[in-house]
């Protein structure tokens, strides 16, 4: 494994971040534009579910993940750039590992959201009554988000 | 400089600055509280601008509490991360831009909030005029602009 970072570290992607000034600044800001739209987003759906702004249709508000998907991929590719970078440093950080436990519990939660939209047999979407377990899948999608930036935060300290 | 090196050593300052803990707790405040100011304000001007047709513009409005808590959490978690350092900070041209355009976007919001929701006729489905799609774009361009030089303090003079 970390003969593999070692190698993402020497490569030519890693070697032009590194010898450019401006590369590096702007890549992190894209993260954090990206980061505005996913977790923006992802938030607002989550509270919506729970209850927030009633008078907002869920259906639309629920439409807003495009919107979120643009936020992930945008960090997806900036987040492998920035990784790719720093590899050797990054692989045998604990917060870094810690951030992708959560996305992958945030991606399986948001996965079981998505089946109980399209697969349920009552359509509380238009109904306006998510079930609990739905609600309980927005709280914990909250939840794992919040702890996705603060892990990706503390990468830079530990 | 006086006042700002006075800041700078206050205990408040001297704990988020030398804390393990204080630096990147703020730091992470500051970064939910953008992702709930942004969102929210954000669906808000995208509306205005025209997306999303089906939600209600008046019923919008209902987002901002939203925005005024990450507003609010940022403002808190922004002025101790400035004690930290405050004179780095205060000299930084990249930190004065970001704060110029937050103001901007203070300003821009209040304009738009008074032009769309206030005076707003009962019942009657709201069409956004011209001037206030000018603000909704301005809006998304200062708040954006606030992120990026946000930042890049820590790489621009």
């Amino acid at each position: 494994m970390l003969e593999l970072f070692r190698w993402l570290q020497h490569t030519f992607i890693a070697d032009a971040i590194r010898d450019s000034r401006w590369m590096y600044p702007a890549i992190e800001t894209g993260h954090y534009i990206g980061l505005s739209l996913l977790v923006g987003g992802i938030m607002l759906i989550d509270l919506r579910v729970l209850g927030f702004a009633r008078t907002l249709p869920l259906r639309s508000m629920i439409g807003l993940l495009p919107f979120v998907w643009v936020g992930f991929i945008i960090n997806v590719l900036t987040g492998s750039l920035l990784f790719i970078y720093g590899a050797s440093n990054f692989g045998v950080n604990h917060a870094f590992w810690l951030k992708m436990t959560f996305m992958v519990l945030a991606g399986l939660n948001a996965f079981a959201f998505d089946l109980s939209v399209t697969r349920s047999k009552v359509d509380w979407v238009a109904a306006d009554r998510p079930p609990t377990y739905v609600k309980t899948f927005a709280t914990l999608s909250f939840a794992l988000w919040i702890c996705v930036v603060t892990t990706g935060r503390w990468m830079a300290y530990l | 400089m006086g006042f700002l090196e006075s800041l700078q050593d206050t205990w408040v300052a001297h704990l988020v600055a030398e804390s393990l803990w204080g630096y990147p707790t703020l730091e992470t405040i500051h970064t939910v509280g953008m992702a709930l100011l942004i969102g929210s304000l954000g669906l808000i001007n995208i509306r205005i601008l025209g997306f999303k047709p089906e939600l209600p513009i008046l019923e919008t409005r209902k987002l901002l509490p939203l925005a005024w808590l990450g507003f609010t959490l940022n403002a808190i978690s922004g002025t101790l991360l400035f004690t930290s350092d405050a004179t780095m900070f205060y000299e930084s041209y990249t930190f004065r831009l970001k704060i110029f355009l937050i103001i901007l976007g203070g300003i821009n919001a209040g304009l738009l909030g008074s032009k769309v929701y206030q005076n707003a006729p009962v019942g009657v489905p709201v069409t956004p005029t011209t001037g206030a799609k000018w603000l909704a774009g301005t809006s998304l361009v200062f708040w954006f602009g606030a992120i990026i030089c946000g930042r890049l303090i820590a790489y621009t003079p």
